[in-house]
């Protein structure tokens, strides 16, 4: 199969995936909390709902960033699956993560323009750790494509280990948990109410819900891509990152955005930063 | 089923009330009760949300907020009276400063009266909003 | 149609404009030259590069086969002299002594008969480089000249204590763009440098066209600086002279440089460095944002702090892979990094323009220092990028300047709304700075993976502060985004604000943003057809793909280039605001930002960008960068003269 099947079949089942992930996200949160949590399906059930409610913004081009911000984060997803380099990738990730930004910011209203603001610092924190993630990536397989780094000889998570922790302190900061969600949450009472969604309803906030699905299952990817010895190691190291973010999340509490920026940067140089410059030093 | 009875979204409003039903209301939320079971989630933001359940009744203060949280909820919506001083006033109807249950304000759809209400009939009360804004919503459609 | 006689028209002709445009005192007739003079540049501009055709490499000499004879020292002592007069008048004695430095040095080597004989036929250099950048200064050029006309007149008319000298001004650009035109095609060294300098008194003549005490504070500080560079340049010419071929541009760069070269590599590197405003020496040009918008469009983004690169990019081949070579690319891309730090501190827009523009520069010294054919590649994308976005964006920021009398992105919410049109043009402008897939990305993105090819620690801390740096860029252009889209409910006279553009400003933003747009769905055919043969030339470079971009990769990058405009111009028929209240606990609130509080009071909201406050200080990184550039200049200069 050429690598556009695969692109396809992202852009349609990826959605399916990061729903499924949200759903047991939410019972597994449950049940850390003694409760019973909703059905499994219930994230799908909430989007549809969304869709058929009145949708009412603020600022009428809100809807079509929103449109773009989802079809943006599809379209990453599909390019690199289907064979796009990784590193411009990261470049469209940042740009779909923007559109979310605007979309939020142009409604000029208190709640949604500090969520924006807040994200566009989740922004800055995450970025150069994706754009040094795939460019180590690159070096040491010598490949800079999905099915090529994943065919190659080289495990990569073994030569980046500073890389793959520090992705998964990153990756907290990109699925929107705690101690780093600062822009927007999935918990009730937030002192930002629903900091970037605040303003959005109906359909618009469905659009943010599949976005996020999108970038789940995008980050389902990149960890396939750290541990790259086969599909199924991939999503297992996922799935058991996903418990400890998850974890992580109900037992902390959110912190200020400098200490967001500064957890990610240091983070980034010390560990990435480090594994990086040992990864060029030792001549490969 | 349709989708809104899988997933109603509240948003909780106090009014001026004791915080008696409000507690009853969290109370729901708790491992106890777990009304995520149903889908429901306890946003705090009208936009996101179908059913407005409000506790507590209406002073001259927040006469203004009761009518601007309903505005702005997407439709379709209903509205939940919960506790005896959001259904009429109760023994503070005749206060100074009270000006009567929530429907002097916004159309109320479910009565949920107890003092303070207990959580079985508040879900008792939301299941019955659900079924009402499946009306609402097969009239919009 | 020969060459040398349509550039040596393109160079005399724009002389003759300026100085006609400087004696003529009636506004319309001037503006009548300006236009008529900017076409025929333009025009001249395309023929060169016609003239020029699909060769790779054509040396040529005056036309006539005439001689420079002394014309250039004659030349010399004229700036020189000129240079001295204003300064003392205004009491500055600095720039005296900078300059007096490099006329002396011109004339020991003119008088001791140390001057090489110069080949007439091989005065002129004209590669794919020189066509690159002689189209830029040629389109480009009389664009903001045109505009300037627009401009100026609502710049005067919002100062109206400003002296009127707009003879001077407009005498001053064509003037510059016949340096600039001389300077990229010349392969003869002291004529280059002649050019160099003409174009550093336009710019500081430019720069203090308000004449107020600040305003000369920067424009001498900008020539001090400049005039630095010009000693080193002379210097190198100076070391140049007693080697064999020193002289000639293109036989000097052929290659890696001798030991006995490395010096004056190193020397025109540090020229090169001032012009383009790397650190140290950047505070330039942030004095140089001063100066009326057309000036920093034109000079100081999109010409003349190019030359300092242009000359970076021509030193390539000979400083790559030696140590100085290294350190011109560290002094880069150190710059680059702080200066994108600095950025995201910085809320006047000019400012951040100016920022950006310095951190782009530093990419391509960067580019320039390493020298392989991705790297110089990628350089020269940048430049094209660059010079078009940038010149666009501060041509529109000087067009709102002039209506909302703000620099302050803070006040610049809901543009959208209250000048649609511009708007549309800042858009694409800032998008082809930093958005997937306009150009500037495509570079960057060839830089990291050629950057990941050098081996060793450096490799690793040129990928890292090009990792910082690319996020930290998203970071203060998505916050003027999110400003310009936000939304606002604009009264009735607001609305009418944009009526009051001129056309010069419409035509002149709206050919660049579509020039924008054009340049990056044609980046494949600018990179076979242009880009890629001149880096593979330069560099002896084995042929090889530097542009891989899938069918899917193409169609998302022709729908995103779209999109922001597209969007702009679909809510310029969709009233904004009016939709919905927002979400305010409650209370009452009104899309001005009014909101009811407690007890019947009201609140005013104000929505603020962050900029880093508590976590970087703007001075402090500034300073420190400077530092930190200055110690690696040193360094560099010190291992160009001693280490062989």
């Amino acid at each position: 199969m050429t690598p556009g099947i695969y692109g396809v079949l992202f852009i349609v089942f990826a959605p399916l995936f990061g729903g499924l992930v949200a759903g047991l996200d939410r019972i597994i949160t449950a049940r850390m909390q003694s409760r019973v949590g909703p059905p499994l399906l219930q994230p799908f059930y909430d989007a549809g709902k969304l869709m058929q409610k009145d949708s009412r913004q603020i600022n009428p081009v809100q809807e079509p960033l929103l449109l773009a911000h989802v079809l943006m984060m599809a379209a990453t997803g599909g390019l690199l699956l289907g064979g796009t380099d990784i590193i411009f990738v990261t470049f469209m990730f940042a740009l779909a993560a923007l559109l979310l930004v605007l979309a939020a910011g142009s409604a000029n209203s208190p709640y949604s323009f500090i969520g924006a603001e807040r994200e566009l610092i989740v922004l800055l924190a995450s970025e150069p750790f994706f754009i040094l993630m795939m460019a180590a990536i690159c070096k040491v397989t010598s490949f800079s494509t999905f099915e090529t780094v994943l065919g190659s000889n080289q495990m990569v998570a073994l030569q980046l280990p500073g890389v793959a922790v520090a992705f998964l302190v990153v990756a907290t900061i990109k699925l929107r948990k705690s101690p780093f969600d600062i822009s927007m949450s999935h918990h009730p009472h937030q002192e930002l109410v629903r900091g970037l969604t605040t303003d959005l309803s109906g359909r618009l906030l469905a659009y943010v819900e599949i976005a996020h699905w999108y970038e789940a299952a995008l980050l389902a990817a990149f960890t396939v891509l750290l541990f790259n010895w086969n599909l199924a190691l991939g999503l297992a190291v996922f799935a058991i990152a996903y418990l400890f973010e998850i974890l992580v999340d109900n037992s902390s509490s959110r912190v200020r955005w400098q200490a967001v920026l500064y957890s990610a940067w240091g983070v980034t140089l010390v560990l990435c930063g480090g594994n990086v410059l040992a990864l060029f030093m030792l001549g490969r | 089923m349709s989708l809104f009875s899988r997933s109603p979204w509240i948003l909780h409003y106090d009014g001026s009330s004791c915080n008696g039903c409000d507690i009853e209301v969290l109370a729901c939320l708790t491992p106890l009760y777990d009304v995520e079971r149903f889908g429901v989630i306890n946003t705090g933001n009208p936009k996101h949300a179908d059913i407005l359940l409000v506790t507590g009744s209406v002073n001259e203060r927040n006469i203004e907020i009761i009518g601007n949280l309903y505005r702005q909820m997407a439709d379709p919506k209903v509205v939940v009276a919960v506790g005896a001083c959001a259904c009429s006033g109760g023994i503070f109807a005749r206060a100074y400063n009270i000006q009567g249950g929530i429907d002097k304000v916004i159309p109320v759809d479910v009565y949920v009266p107890g003092c303070a209400a207990r959580p079985e009939s508040i879900i008792d009360g939301v299941v019955q909003g659900i079924a009402v804004l499946e009306e609402k919503r097969k009239k919009i459609a | 149609m020969n060459l040398a006689a349509i550039y040596a028209t393109l160079l005399v002709f724009p002389v003759l404009v300026g100085i006609v445009a400087f004696l003529i005192d009636g506004t319309s007739l001037r503006n009548h030259l300006v236009i008529g003079g900017s076409v025929v540049v333009g025009a001249l501009a395309i023929a060169t590069a016609l003239a020029f055709g699909g060769s790779s490499s054509v040396f040529f000499g005056l036309p006539g086969g005439i001689s420079l004879g002394e014309s250039l020292i004659v030349v010399e002592i004229g700036l020189t002299v000129f240079t001295i007069a204003i300064s003392l008048w205004n009491r500055r004695f600095l720039a005296p002594i900078l300059a007096i430095a490099q006329l002396a040095i011109s004339l020991y080597l003119e008088l001791s008969g140390r001057m090489p004989e110069v080949d007439p036929q091989e005065l002129f250099w004209f590669d794919g480089l020189s066509l690159v950048m002689l189209l830029i200064v040629g389109i480009i050029g009389p664009l903001i000249c045109i505009n300037a006309i627009g401009y100026m007149r609502a710049y005067h008319r919002a100062s109206p204590q400003l002296k009127g000298r707009r003879n001077v001004f407009f005498g001053l650009l064509f003037i510059f763009l016949a340096g600039m035109f001389g300077l990229v095609a010349s392969n003869y060294l002291p004529l280059m440098l002649v050019f160099w300098e003409v174009t550093t008194i336009c710019s500081f003549l430019l720069i203090g066209y308000s004449r107020t005490d600040e305003t000369i504070g920067y424009a001498f500080r900008a020539l001090n600086m400049n005039l630095f560079g010009g000693v080193a340049f002379s210097a190198a010419i100076a070391l140049l002279a007693g080697q064999p071929d020193g002289l000639d541009l293109a036989k000097l760069t052929s290659g890696p440089a001798g030991a006995a070269l490395l010096p004056a590599i190193a020397l025109l590197a540090l020229a090169g460095i001032v012009k383009s405003a790397q650190m140290p020496f950047s505070s330039w040009l942030l004095g140089a944002m001063y100066a009326p918008s057309p000036t920093s469009a034109l000079l100081h983004s999109s010409t003349m702090v190019k030359a300092g690169v242009f000359l970076l990019l021509r030193l390539s081949p000979a400083m790559a892979g030696s140590t100085v070579g290294y350190l011109v690319a560290f002094i880069g891309l150190l710059t680059f990094l702080f200066v994108s730090l600095v950025a995201g501190t910085e809320s006047n827009t000019k400012k951040v323009l100016a920022y950006s523009t310095i951190g782009s520069l530093g990419l391509i010294g960067g580019c320039a220092g390493i020298g392989t054919p991705e790297l110089v590649w990628a350089g020269v994308m940048i430049i094209i990028f660059h010079a078009l976005a940038k010149s666009l964006l501060f041509l529109a920021v000087g067009t709102i300047e002039n209506r909302l009398y703000t620099k302050n992105m803070e006040n610049f919410d809901g543009l959208l709304s209250l000048m649609p049109r511009v708007s549309t043009v800042v858009l694409v402008g800032i998008a082809g700075m930093f958005i997937a897939p306009f150009g500037l990305v495509i570079a960057k993105w060839t830089a990291i993976r050629a950057f990941l090819q050098v081996p060793g620690a450096p490799g690793a801390f040129m990928v890292l502060i090009l990792a910082f740096g690319s996020s930290l860029t998203i970071f203060y252009w998505g916050k003027l985004l999110i400003k310009i889209l936000a939304g606002r409910r604009e009264t009735d006279y607001e609305r009418s604000i944009e009526r009051r553009v001129s056309r010069y400003e419409w035509i002149t933003e709206g050919t660049l943003a579509v020039g924008v747009l054009a340049a990056t769905a044609l980046v494949g055919p600018l990179s076979d057809n242009v880009v890629g043969p001149w880096a593979l030339g330069a560099l002896s470079a084995t042929p090889r793909v530097f542009l891989a971009i899938d069918p899917a990769m193409l169609l998302l990058m022709l729908s995103a280039v779209f999109f922001l405009p597209a969007l702009a111009a679909w809510s310029w028929r969709h009233p904004q605001y009016d939709l919905a209240d927002f979400y305010a606990s409650g209370r009452s609130a009104t899309p001005g930002h009014v909101m009811g509080a407690a007890l019947g009071g009201i609140h005013r909201v104000t929505l603020r960008n962050y900029y880093l406050e508590g976590v970087l200080n703007g001075s402090f990184v500034f300073n420190a960068g400077t530092v930190a550039c200055g110690g690696l200049l040193a360094a560099m200069v010190v291992v160009g003269m001693v280490v062989r």
